[in-house]
């Protein structure tokens, strides 16, 4: 299977990777291609930095998909949306929607409810999950792309909805439901005198009364909670849907490529088998063609023998010609290395996977005809390999 | 007036994900430790890169430690509650694994606190270390960290947790004693969240040690001139042919990058105003490893003591 027919076979495609690797622009130009050969496409990000609005040369994006104007890329025979996964307002839309209007406000003051909503790792990525079942059932979109947070949290991305779960599990959440508890240590100490001890010792310690603040939120929120374990396997079916092909984006650098390992074995751990590998900003390692050059490469070493042939060239222009050929040396080096790591890397990869190279472009990839350029590389000829 | 940043002893390394921010740490600690400051560099979360960044052998004035939130809330936990079987079963209550989950920014305080910790700590009546590097998490993550202390002054009741956050929050702020260092590219997004931190730092009143622009590319090639090696290749024989091409083709991908890098440097320090930045070059070589850390500590060094930098490196193996 190549790459293309990857992207053409599934609804869903989950861009991941580790910082700094151009997951958000290959998430955008595999949501800008499914647009240009006639699919509804949209792309979701979560990045706080809000890159993807750059990449789309957007200044703002909401929490609700906005159709982008193909402007300077010819019409898009399909529809092209995009959106800015708002963390804390769907948190919020949740407690809207769910909570007794009476006891809305006292929950959005919870210092609880605010850590959840806006620090508890996994809460942002589960939130962006939530949202992609939403677009999943909203038959609104035939492609849908979701751009997920660096790798550490890409892990996150992957847990998120179990470890949501745990947090919010039914059982707990009861416990604390109860109302002895949240009229406070001398009623469960009642109840469990070493438990109490301990807790009021934490308490008396740190300052913190956090588990009053839980029992509060929890006995405001209880009907939701209620159903959250539903919730979570459904976002795991979603996530190990046959519909959804998760796509490892990653640079040609040791380290960026020791976290795609990484998350690759992880992701066949948590049976989300990876489908596909982007190979982003790539060097090209000049290799001589024919016989009579030395081992059939170039290195460091030949930079006068390249020097020469540039000089042969132009007819002249020594100073020009050593400076390009140190310059190429130096490329050559770069070019090399990734070349035997990126080796290294695809023999690691399950069998199967289609894997394409994306060159590294001397330009910052942030408008839509930039996120068209790499279009030949990710679905056209080039991609053939 | 803060004192010069090299003195300082507490060096946080801040900067969005995939610019170098932990090889700008690691190079940081490395030139401290090379003018004899006995040196601590902390990774924050466990597992990093740090310590495979330094190489394995860290040299004798630079011990590298890993802070996790949770371990360093048992350990200041054991401090105050001393009888261990009672630690113990607070350790494996559910209750506990709650409390430590669901308390707002428990973890966070407990981390920096740790750094806080090691940062006022002395040994035979002298502090223990002479500067703590930190590696801190991506951006937005790392800001949070900063923040903690004084959103904990503000949310937490009265009682050790507030004291502590109190001195913690006054060391944070010190300009005598710290120094937040953001590390960033000469390119679009990287700049902007680079200005973005600078103006969240001012607003949470923690001073601004050096802006560290990693990866600069510097060759600039004549537009004209390639195209006359675009010509004159045509004329050479066709195994030539294909070399010129890729000589070509790598002068036009670096002129490229020159001049996206000297747009975001120039963007940069007209928004820095007076803020010190350290420039590292790009360095072209097959594998990253311990001598090309080296290579950038000698530089932040230079940068740190105020000295222009040497001019663009050819290339990291001479030989």
């Amino acid at each position: 299977m190549t790459f293309r027919e990857l992207v053409e076979r599934h609804r869903i495609v989950i861009s991941a990777g580790s910082g700094g690797v151009g997951k958000t622009t290959v998430a955008a130009s595999v949501a800008l291609w499914g647009a240009s050969v006639g699919r509804r496409a949209v792309v979701i990000t979560i990045d706080p930095a809000r890159r993807l609005a750059t990449s789309l040369g957007l200044e703002t994006l909401g929490s609700e998909p906005r159709e982008i104007p193909a402007a300077g890329i010819g019409p898009l025979r399909g529809r092209l949306s995009a959106m800015m996964l708002d963390q804390k307002g769907a948190w919020d839309a949740l407690v809207e929607r769910h909570a007794p209007p009476e006891a809305r406000a006292r929950i959005l003051a919870n210092p609880f409810y605010q850590h959840l909503s806006q620090a508890f790792a996994g809460s942002q990525e589960y939130m962006a999950i939530e949202q992609l079942c939403v677009l999943v059932d909203s038959d609104a979109y035939d492609l849908i792309v979701v751009d997920t947070p660096p790798t550490r949290h890409a892990l996150d991305f992957l847990e998120a909805p179990r470890r949501i779960g745990d947090f919010l599990d039914r059982r707990i959440v009861k416990w604390f439901v109860r109302p002895y508890f949240s009229a406070g240590w001398s009623a469960l100490l009642a109840m469990n005198r070493t438990a109490g001890f301990l807790l009021r010792r934490l308490e008396q310690a740190t300052g913190i009364s956090a588990l009053a603040e839980i029992s509060d939120f929890f006995t405001s929120m209880s009907g939701l909670f209620e159903n959250f374990q539903p919730r979570v396997e459904r976002a795991y079916k979603v996530l190990r849907g046959a519909e959804t092909a998760f796509v490892l984006v990653t640079g040609p650098e040791e380290q960026v490529l020791g976290d795609a390992e990484y998350l690759s074995s992880k992701m066949a751990e948590l049976h989300m088998p990876l489908k596909g590998v982007v190979l982003n900003r790539v060097h090209r390692e000049y290799r001589p063609p024919g016989r009579g050059t030395r081992l059939g490469e170039l290195g460091p070493e030949d930079v006068e023998e390249v020097a020469h042939a540039v000089a042969r060239a132009l007819g002249g222009g020594g100073r020009e010609a050593r400076e390009l050929a140190a310059n190429f040396v130096d490329y050559q080096a770069l070019a090399r290395g990734e070349s035997l790591r990126l080796e290294m890397f695809r023999a690691g990869l399950p069998r199967g996977v289609p894997v394409v190279q994306i060159p590294n472009f001397a330009r910052d990839v942030h408008d839509l005809a930039s996120l068209a350029a790499m279009h030949a590389h990710l679905f056209g000829a080039k991609a053939a390999a | 007036m803060p004192a010069s940043v090299v003195e300082r002893r507490l060096h946080f390394v801040v900067g969005k994900g995939g610019v170098g921010k932990t090889t700008v740490a690691a190079a940081l600690a490395l030139a401290l430790a090379r003018r004899g400051r006995r040196t601590l560099a902390v990774e924050m979360d466990v597992a990093g890169r740090l310590p495979a960044v330094l190489g394995g052998a860290p040299p004798p004035d630079l011990s590298v430690i890993s802070v996790d939130g949770r371990a360093a809330l048992e350990e200041y936990l054991g401090l105050i509650i001393p009888v261990k079987r009672l630690l113990a079963s607070i350790f494996s209550s559910r209750i506990y694994q709650y409390f430590v989950a669901a308390a707002p920014g428990l973890k966070e305080l407990m981390t920096v606190g740790k750094i806080w910790y090691e940062a006022t700590r002395e040994e035979r009546g002298r502090p223990a270390w002479d500067a703590i590097v930190v590696d801190a998490p991506a951006t937005g993550h790392s800001l949070q960290y900063l923040r903690m202390p004084q959103a904990a002054r503000e949310t937490f009741g009265v009682g050790l947790v507030q004291r502590e956050a109190t001195k913690i929050t006054e060391l944070l702020r010190d300009g005598r004693t710290t120094a937040v260092h953001l590390v960033t590219l000469a390119e679009e997004m990287p700049v902007a969240e680079t200005l973005e931190s600078r103006d969240q730092l001012r607003s949470l009143g923690l001073p601004l040690g050096h802006v560290i622009v990693n990866r600069l590319h510097r060759r600039h090639f004549d537009a004209a001139f390639l195209e006359r090696l675009r010509t004159a290749a045509s004329t050479v024989p066709a195994a030539e042919r294909a070399l010129l091409a890729c000589v070509r083709e790598r002068a036009v991908e670096e002129s490229g990058w020159s001049e996206i890098n000297a747009t975001y440097i120039a963007r940069l320090r007209g928004e820095l105003g007076d803020a010190p930045t350290i420039e590292l070059p790009f360095l072209f070589v097959e594998e990253f490893g311990r001598t090309e850390v080296e290579q950038l500590s000698r530089l932040v060094e230079a940068g740190l003591a105020g000295r222009a930098e040497a001019g663009p490196r050819r290339r990291s193996r001479s030989t």
